[in-house]
């Protein structure tokens, strides 16, 4: 097939896939509006839709938003660096889950550092960071050694890990950590030497972080595409058997990417918590590590289009959260556009037929030119 | 110490083993019977978040636990066909389609209870717990000549219908594997599915009979745990037992009665965790031992299949 | 063509099998068969012919429902149909017996042979006593004799294709295609084969018979088409056609794939194996005390019937298993045990047998997986980053070397044909100055354009002082390719000639079937010490 068409291809694709999205999202919207008439229940829906799709970006008056705008982008930081991450081990084919805990702990490891280590201005968010995101890849050493050696599910035994995360942060939190002077459970206040600096003064949480994660697409690609350890990864994802018969070390790779994608998942955390937060208190999993994957998918796992991807699904999710402010639709919403959209994304098959229509047309067009240029000579 | 262990070592604390493993048990038989036909099934956890809130929706607005139940069940075939449209139709990584339903069944299912309650009760609701009485939960039988023995009675007597039937279907599923046609099926998909297909047997009818079970146990599982082991349905409430189910099939080498065990395992580990948060340790220190027992448990089996290989290799 | 006497179609008469102008277009963008004719008539033995590649496969697989025509007919005995599976074919009574068994080994012999139709008690249970006694029923109505017990792993690759051809028969086969059966038997077994087709004949069966080995189509068959590059060359009567007639048919010329070579001056021994044993996980000793030694600057093949240890030979060299006693060397140095990496180091160059699973990565392009055993080396990196001008400048040159016929380095490999990609395989495998190369089956299913380059470049390599370990079940390669070989049998070497001028395919026979052995003191030769 010729690249133009990959590329047509490609596009409608991806198209349909996000259109059966929104389709889907109309129809749940419909049915969740309020209203007693269908006229009614129609008008909220447009309304809904409204806020979802419009609403992120523009005013019901027509002007744009910027306050928003920012509020997407700030979105966009610890989704990106989970994002990556993600599109790290899957391109080596490890189904690493372990994202969402390592978001986690990046975010609790740094936020102690705030806390805890008085340091120069300068250099306290860049020291917490980067310890949130050692301790993160360090951890991920857990999965991805049982991987290698001794041939235990990664996706299982990171699953896991997320729980013990959870809770062992939690049992600090609610043990030796916790403000005792506060009503809810949280850190101390974070030294002002290792907040994150914003990046724009409109009381959004845009901040320098957002310059961080779009260098770090730049180094993650990098590394992916234009090193040997990238294409071990890469390699090993296409076709582990020929990545071990080539000589391509195999285990350190499962090993390596990994820790990468450890590393990667702790710095977003530790960038999100320093940058939005002025003290610790998620309770939770923060669900990055769900949204990082959906982003890996519809980035076809090449991190250059991971910055695309993360708008994408901030804008969605912004929308998400509109909606249920204004039209009371419950912003979970979000979960099932996500789920959606994953599954038409990685569907091979998805338009197989529209596919195989272009390839035939290619193939025919080549055997003509062959043969005319046969005639010819 | 010895006042500590005959505290801990009661028949209580062994019934409640198996009332703890039951739902995991369900869970497990579905990814046995899965992996037998030659792929994973890691949307159980989704599976049974989504049944469990339907079962304990339909078990209310019916009035009858057995509705619920069987709603659950259908509510997990159908996802288990869902999943089966898009890993075997379209192609899509079912590893990938394990995920997507692992999303619906976390953040869809808040979403869908919201809805469903803000539609029928006309107040959105964030879980059933205020909608599952007494009198919609599950049903325990006492074994009647068993439940006088002495220690045995107590700890296997007087368990939820639902715990009997998981233990039940351990010997089903085996019997079906290995008894039926169905069952030589499955493992010639798993094990070449080209001979399958070049006798006709449809591969993906096979995969889908194969994830529509595992659909039907994890929907037994999620009613388990909403109309039994908790009273209704709230968020996150299967708390990765979906996950831990998938590990209990590897740690049984993929066969019914060795899962089970593994299965118990994980019920023993939280069993443990229970009685030893009633004597006052934190309970966010006792809440990750299962969790942490399963990954152990799949390191020790994974040192053990090393062991046996190389053993057979120094025989051979 | 004088006699060649070509056979046209008729609307007169029903066939079996009725294939009109059919074309098929993979999604990779192959065409594989262009508006091909096929017509079959009952009762007949009726060969498909062609190289590696001609289509014939494809074509048999649309008849069997495995794979769909993206345009034309197929009708059987008069009917048209559409076969969207092979459980509709199969309905309309037409069965294949593939090229690799379609067996599932953990189970039994009649459970294979009544999966998907297994018999019942009360509709529950599977009756095995029944599926027994089905399977031997069959098997004595068309001499086809097998253990019904017996699991499929055990058995013997003749038997396995008696099971194959019983399966067809057993769920009511009228029409059976035979992909390639005789490419993994013994010449007692492909006579047993072909009394068994013959027999089948009689009993008023069609046979569809694909081969590209002359001599059997001219025994057994009554008609033949000839494919050739996707497109068909006619339909023939057997009688009065003449191999050289057919042979032109397949290639288009008179090709006789001879090789050039000057004698070889071996000079030290490179690779040595002393007593390799080992056994397999079903207790099989699939090797037994194998010993020889090759030197720089000669082809040593290894020629036998496949399973008789050849594979596990590879396996051991190569890293992939462990023997369980023995010794191999290269250059001295064991390399018994060793990574990958590390034998690549030592200058080992494996071109594997399945090229698909280990030769390439298929949605990796040419270029990344030209670099795959060089990605560390100092010429294409510049501290942690790749120089990318140096990679391209040798991918360029690789992809002119091996004339692989593609767009550019960039391309994904998956949508090269089979030659093709075994050409990018080669050219990496050849172009790391290897000191040892160990090829196996270089040449399997790819075109003759592929065949002969790489044939040539394997002995350009061995004349500058490679050796070359050749592992080929075509008896013609590695009786033209080899400077000297052995035969493997039953997991030992059965014999060894020092110079395969002198040799001939029915020698060759007799030792590759067991039929004759040397002494030890002869084959105890190929260990130059």
């Amino acid at each position: 097939m010729t690249k133009k068409r990959s590329l047509l291809f490609s596009l409608v694709r991806s198209l349909c896939a996000i259109g059966i999205a929104l389709l889907v999202a109309t129809l749940l919207i419909f049915i969740s509006a309020g209203g007693d008439s269908l006229g009614e229940r129609l008008r909220t829906t447009g309304e809904a839709l409204q806020q979802l799709l419009i609403g992120p970006l523009f005013r019901k008056s027509g002007a744009f938003n910027t306050k928003n705008f920012t509020d997407i982008l700030a979105a966009m930081i610890p989704t990106i660096f989970t994002g990556l991450s993600v599109c790290v081990m899957f391109s080596a084919n490890q189904f690493n889950m372990g994202v969402e805990g390592g978001c986690m702990l990046g975010a609790f490891v740094a936020a102690m550092c705030a806390v805890y280590v008085p340091m120069a201005a300068g250099l306290h968010p860049v020291f917490c960071v980067l310890m949130g995101a050692i301790v993160c890849g360090l951890m991920m050493l857990i999965p991805a050694v049982l991987k290698a050696k001794l041939n235990v599910s990664e996706m299982v035994s990171s699953l896991m890990l997320n729980y013990v995360i959870l809770y062992i942060i939690k049992y600090f939190m609610n043990t030796y950590l916790s403000d005792k002077t506060k009503g809810s459970i949280q850190s101390y206040p974070f030294l002002d030497t290792a907040k994150i600096a914003p990046l724009v003064d409109n009381g959004s949480n845009l901040s320098v972080g957002f310059l961080v994660a779009l260098v770090f697409v730049a180094l993650t690609a990098l590394f992916l595409y234009r090193t040997r350890w990238g294409y071990a990864i890469r390699m090993i994802g296409m076709n582990q058997s020929f990545a071990k018969y080539a000589g391509l070390p195999v285990a350190g790779t499962i090993i390596l990417c990994q820790v990468v994608g450890g590393i990667l998942a702790g710095l977003g955390g530790g960038i999100e918590m320093l940058g939005r937060y002025g003290t610790y208190n998620w309770g939770a999993l923060p669900g990055y590590g769900w949204t990082g994957m959906t982003i890996a998918i519809l980035a076809g796992n090449n991190p250059l289009f991971v910055p695309l991807a993360a708008l994408f699904m901030a804008y969605l999710d912004k929308g998400c959260s509109l909606m249920s402010t204004y039209c009371g639709v419950p912003s979970q919403l979000i979960s099932i556009i996500q789920a959606v959209i994953f599954l038409f994304f990685a569907a091979e098959q998805f338009l197989a037929n529209y596919r195989q229509k272009l390839v035939v047309k290619s193939a025919r067009e080549e055997l003509a030119a062959r043969e005319g240029g046969n005639g010819n000579g | 110490m010895g006042n500590f262990l005959s505290m801990l070592f009661t028949t209580d604390f062994f019934y409640s083993i198996f009332r703890i493993s039951a739902p995991v048990l369900f869970a497990t038989l579905g990814a046995v019977v899965v992996e037998k036909a030659g792929f994973a099934n890691i949307g159980l956890e989704g599976m049974m978040m989504v049944s469990a809130l339907f079962g304990s929706l339909s078990a209310y607005w019916s009035g009858s636990w057995l509705v619920g139940v069987l709603a659950a069940v259908l509510v997990g075939i159908f996802m288990g066909l869902f999943m089966g449209f898009f890993a075997f139709k379209l192609r899509t990584d079912v590893i990938l389609t394990g995920i997507a339903v692992n999303m619906i069944g976390g953040g869809g299912t808040l979403f869908l209870v919201n809805v469903i309650t803000n539609l029928t009760e006309g107040s959105a609701m964030a879980s059933t717990t205020s909608l599952i009485t007494q009198k919609l939960q599950i049903p325990t039988v006492e074994i009647p000549l068993l439940k006088s023995v002495p220690v045995l009675g107590p700890i296997f007597s007087g368990h939820s219908v639902l715990t009997y039937l998981a233990f039940f279907m351990v010997f089903c599923t085996w019997f079906m594997l290995y008894k039926t046609p169905l069952g030589l099926n499955i493992r010639s998909v798993g094990e070449n599915p080209n001979a399958a297909a070049s006798v006709g047997v449809s591969v993906s009818g096979i995969r889908y009979i194969a994830i529509a079970f595992s659909g039907a146990m994890a929907g037994f599982g999620g009613a388990f745990m909403s109309m039994y082991y908790s009273m209704g349905w709230s968020q996150d409430m299967v708390a990765g037992r979906g996950f831990i189910a998938l590990a209990a099939q590897a740690m049984g080498n993929g066969e019914p009665l060795g899962s089970m065990l593994s299965a118990l395992l994980f019920g023993f580990a939280q069993a443990l965790g229970v009685k030893v948060s009633a004597v006052g340790v934190d309970s966010n220190l006792v809440s990750p031992i299962p969790y942490v027992v399963t990954i152990l448990g799949l390191v020790v089996f994974a040192l053990l299949a090393r062991k046996r290989h190389r053993k057979k290799l120094v025989v051979k | 063509m004088a006699d060649a006497k070509k056979v046209e179609w008729s609307d007169k008469e029903t066939y079996a099998v009725e294939m009109k102008s059919i074309s098929k277009i993979y999604p990779n963008g192959v065409a594989a068969n262009q508006s091909v004719d096929l017509f079959v008539r009952k009762g007949e033995i009726h060969a498909l012919m062609g190289e590696n590649g001609a289509g014939k496969s494809t074509l048999m697989k649309m008849l069997f429902g495995m794979e769909q025509p993206t345009s034309g007919e197929i009708s059987i005995n008069g009917e048209t149909v559409k076969f969207s599976s092979p459980n509709a074919a199969i309905a309309k009574g037409v069965g294949m017996v593939h090229q690799h068994f379609m067996l599932v080994p953990s189970l039994t012999v009649a459970e294979n042979i009544v999966l998907g139709t297994a018999p019942t008690k009360k509709g529950l249970v599977i009756d095995r006593k029944k599926a027994v006694r089905i399977t031997e029923e069959y098997a004595a109505r068309f001499h086809l004799n097998v253990d019904p017990n017996a699991r499929v792993m055990d058995i013997p690759v003749g038997m396995k294709q008696k099971v194959e051809i019983l399966k067809a028969l057993v769920r009511g086969a009228k029409i059976l295609i035979l992909d390639e059966p005789t490419a993994v038997l013994t010449s007692q077994e492909t006579e047993e084969l072909f009394r068994e087709l013959t027999h089948l004949k009689t009993e008023g069966y069609t046979i569809l018979f694909i081969s590209h080995k002359l001599n059997e189509i001219l025994e057994i068959t009554d008609r033949m088409t000839v494919l050739r590059g996707g497109k068909s060359m006619g339909v023939y009567e057997t009688k009065g056609i003449t191999k050289a007639e057919i042979s032109r048919l397949m290639v288009g010329r008179d090709v006789v794939l001879t090789v050039e070579k000057e004698k070889a001056q071996p000079g030290e021994t490179i690779l040595q194996v002393r007593n390799l044993e080992y056994t397999n996980e079903w207790g099989r000793k699939m090797l037994n005390g194998i010993s020889f030694d090759l030197r720089a600057g000669e082809i040593l093949g290894v020629a036998g019937v496949e399973g008789n240890g050849q594979k596990e030979l590879v396996d051991m060299l190569f890293g992939l298993n462990q023997p369980d006693g023995g010794t191999a060397a290269v250059g001295g140095k064991s390399i018994l045990g060793l990574s990958q990496k590390k034998l690549r180091q030592t200058g080992v160059s494996l071109v594997p047998e399945d090229r698909m699973l280990f030769g390439i990565a298929a949605d990796a392009s040419i270029e990344e997986n030209l670099i795959a055993d060089r990605v560390a080396s100092k010429k294409y990196n510049r501290g942690s980053i790749f120089r990318m001008k140096a990679i391209r400048g040798d991918t360029k040159k690789l992809i002119a070397d091996y004339a692989v016929l593609c767009r550019s380095g960039k391309q994904k490999v998956k949508m090269l044909s089979g030659g093709n990609i075994q050409k990018v395989v080669v050219a990496r495998e050849f172009s790391n100055d290897p000191v040892f190369i160990l090829a196996d089956q270089p040449t399997r299913g790819i075109d003759v354009g592929a065949t002969e380059l790489i044939r040539k470049k394997l002995v350009e390599l061995s004349r500058a002082g490679a050796a070359v370990l050749l592992v080929s079940a075509d008896l013609n390669e590695v009786m033209e390719l080899s400077d000297s070989l052995i035969v493997m049998y039953g997991g030992k070497i059965a014999a060894y000639f020092e110079d395969t001028a002198e040799l001939n395919d029915k020698i060759m026979g007799e030792y590759m079937l067991g039929v004759q052995t040397q002494p030890p003191e002869e084959t105890r030769k190929v260990c130059h010490d």
